[in-house]
């Protein structure tokens, strides 16, 4: 297994989520799609730290899922809040901060 | 010693606390107790001071500082809250809390019907309490701070009954004016620091003749800006146009302020300051000159008005122009002694005038009043020797003071021809111009039959009496006067002796009275012709030289108008304009750019890829 087979899945993992955040509307398929790209990156980060033999690269992977996972629970309680409020589901509709 | 002499300054100052605080609560007659007792205290204490003051030897009269403490000290600049206690400021004392408590006496019988009783005395005693800080201050500061006083006191009584439109205005102009003075004062305490390192009356004047020679720019420039105060709080050209509006405020308050006491100001302040003003002998012609112009000027305007405080104000005018001659002439405590007998006899003229003024209801125009010798035999008596006092009727207080000033001013060292001839023509139409009032107010046919005048209760008689005999004998105490001051200013005054000059003097004074009695007794019908004759010159005079209509023309019109520029042109178009601009540029920018924030997330995530490829196509292929 080499760099660039890493390089590739992790670059092609990541754009899968970039389009899919930009084309879906669905907040929670976009979720996901973000999920997709900060594991994309995760991926690369462990890959190069057996790579380079140090530790640095785990370690920031596990920062990131932390983040992610604290991130989710706030957009999840936001995501939930507005179907509350509002009944739908498409982000197109929620466009109140249009200047 | 002089410890007691604090009480002085106290005493007025706790009876306008008490009469602001607590005057609309308590009673009319406790007013009236509290507003004359504690102006008179101030004079009993007044006399303890004189004879405390008596008590020491003469050459240890002067320069007695009483410092309470320092009040500021900060580098070197130092104030202490002092006041002075020499003959000079201990006479000032007694004639304003003597004459000043005559007049609140007869305030308590002449404002009785005043919805505003207490106000009234609260003024009254801001005022004597103001004035006697300017007096007792023993620096340039509480000096200024005395002055700004009186001229805010002078104010509010001026426009005391604020209802009335020209009451306002009067007040309005009288404080302008004198703040011009106050200005003027203000820079010369600046310029005097500056010379000195000092503010204090005695350093001053102890340091001056060593550190200047005669007409030094420095001390020119000093004495003149102390003039300026001078000329504007005792109303001498060309600052003199608003003492006669000021006749607007109560009677006892022209008396008071606008006769007696505050519009002498001008000549205290150039008794004290002597030291510096004899180092500037320029300084001291140009007071003389217009002490005497003032004195003719105010004449002739007195011998046309109708209004009989107008005319009793213009003598103010002219009075106050002879004591500022006898300044320019050197001959000090004869100033000062026609400010003691002018007090008296000008307080009485208009405490009397305000008598008739009662008595007919307010009215003030002389055409309208007549016959009041029967009616009203106590105010004519006081105002015939009010008049003869001021027309310098023989053995009257005015004849001793009037007449020694003119007789100096051709005698003494800095006298001339001109001096003694201006002065002797305006002795002549004072005693023409007062006369003409007492004619027309005492004696003939009455001349308004609605009105019932009555004599004037006993609260404003006793008053009238008590001036009376002041004005009469009050001439007598010449030589107290100039053996009392003679330690301040250094000197005795010379007194000259020159029969014919005396003689032509009385002559002129009589002369005046003779004419006013001819012309308003033995031949009425002529005056109209005399009008007539002399149209153009009454006209003239009538409108007082149009000094008012010309001071209007070059400084009121166009500061109207800058005000007006600045209002419409500067103000609308120019500043209103750029900070609406300023608005409005910002919401047309902010309109164009908040076309990118569309409340989309996934345009903006579109932007960020593209952003973010943008850049690794930058960073891979450049």
């Amino acid at each position: 297994m080499g760099q660039e087979f890493v390089l590739l899945v992790s670059s092609s993992v990541f754009c899968v989520g970039a389009c899919g955040f930009i084309i879906r509307k669905n907040p929670l398929i976009m979720f996901m799609s973000v999920e997709l790209m900060l594991n994309s990156v995760n991926f690369l980060l462990i890959a190069y730290s057996s790579f380079l033999n140090s530790l640095d690269g785990q370690i920031f992977a596990l920062i990131i899922m932390t983040v992610a996972a604290a991130e989710v629970v706030v957009g999840l309680a936001i995501i939930l809040t507005i179907f509350r409020t509002r009944h739908e589901m498409d982000v197109d509709q929620i466009n109140a901060l249009k200047g | 010693m002089f410890a007691s002499s604090w009480f002085i300054l106290l005493f007025p100052l706790a009876g306008f606390i008490v009469l602001s605080w607590y005057g609309g609560r308590i009673s009319k007659p406790l007013v009236g107790l509290v507003g004359c007792g504690t102006v008179g205290a101030s004079f009993l204490t007044s006399l303890v001071a004189l004879s405390d003051l008596l008590f020491l030897p003469t050459e240890e009269r002067i320069s007695k500082v009483h410092v309470l403490y320092q009040w500021v000290s900060a580098a070197n600049f130092k104030l202490d809250l002092a006041i002075l206690v020499d003959p000079l400021s201990v006479f000032m004392f007694l004639i304003v809390t003597g004459v000043g408590f005559v007049i609140h006496v007869y305030s308590i019988g002449y404002m009785h019907d005043d919805i505003e009783y207490s106000r009234f005395f609260s003024y009254l005693n801001l005022f004597i309490f103001s004035m006697l800080v300017l007096i007792a201050a023993a620096d340039f500061f509480f000096l200024i701070v005395g002055w700004a006083l009186v001229g805010l006191a002078s104010y509010l009584l001026i426009g005391f009954y604020k209802e009335k439109t020209s009451a306002v205005l009067a007040a309005r102009k009288a404080f302008v004016m004198n703040v011009i003075g106050d200005v003027g004062m203000v820079i010369a305490a600046f310029v005097i620091f500056e010379s000195f390192g000092t503010l204090s009356f005695v350093d001053v004047f102890a340091a001056a003749p060593e550190m200047f020679r005669p007409n030094d720019d420095q001390i020119l420039l000093i004495t003149l800006l102390l003039l300026v105060g001078a000329f504007a709080k005792s109303a001498q050209l060309p600052l003199h146009t608003w003492l006669p509006d000021a006749m607007e405020g109560p009677t006892p308050v022209s008396a008071l302020i606008h006769a007696a006491t505050m519009v002498t100001a001008g000549v205290y302040l150039i008794a004290r300051c002597h030291v510096l003003y004899e180092l500037a002998p320029f300084t001291m012609y140009l007071i003389a000159t217009v002490g005497v112009l003032t004195a003719v000027f105010a004449g002739t305007m007195g011998m046309v008005q109708y209004d009989i405080k107008r005319v009793i104000a213009y003598s103010t005018m002219s009075q106050l122009g002879y004591m500022f001659l006898a300044m320019g002439i050197g001959v000090y405590s004869l100033g000062m002694f026609h400010l003691m007998t002018h007090a008296f006899f000008k307080a009485l003229l208009f405490l009397a005038a305000g008598s008739v003024i009662h008595a007919l209801n307010g009215e003030q125009d002389i055409r309208k009043m007549g016959g009041l010798k029967n009616v009203m035999p106590l105010t004519h008596a006081t105002f015939l020797i009010g008049a003869l006092a001021l027309a310098g009727f023989p053995l009257t207080s005015g004849y001793f003071s009037k007449e020694a000033i003119i007789l100096s001013s051709y005698h003494a060292e800095m006298g001339n021809f001109v001096f003694w001839a201006i002065a002797l023509i305006t002795a002549g139409m004072t005693a023409f111009y007062i006369f003409r009032v007492y004619f027309s107010t005492f004696i003939g046919e009455t001349r308004s039959p609605d009105a019932h005048p009555h004599e004037s209760p006993l609260t404003m008689a006793l008053p009238l009496v008590f001036l009376a005999v002041l004005a009469l004998a009050g001439g007598f105490l010449g030589p107290l006067v100039d053996a009392f001051l003679a330690p301040v200013f250094g000197r005795e005054v010379h007194h000259f002796h020159d029969g014919v000059l005396e003689t032509i003097a009385l002559i002129a004074g009589i002369g005046g009275i003779a004419t006013a009695a001819l012309m308003y007794q033995v031949s009425k019908d002529r005056i109209e012709l005399m009008k007539e004759v002399f149209a153009p010159l009454y006209d003239l005079l009538f409108h007082k030289y149009y000094v008012d209509e010309i001071y209007d023309f070059l400084i009121v019109k166009p500061t109207k108008a800058i005000g007006k520029f600045m209002e419409e042109k500067a103000e609308k178009q120019g500043v209103d304009f750029a900070v609406d601009q300023v608005g409005f540029q910002v919401k047309e920018v902010s309109r164009g750019i908040s076309f990118w924030q569309t409340g989309r997330v996934r345009t903006y995530a579109l932007n960020m890829v593209a952003g973010m490829v943008i850049i690794l196509l930058f960073v891979v292929f450049l």
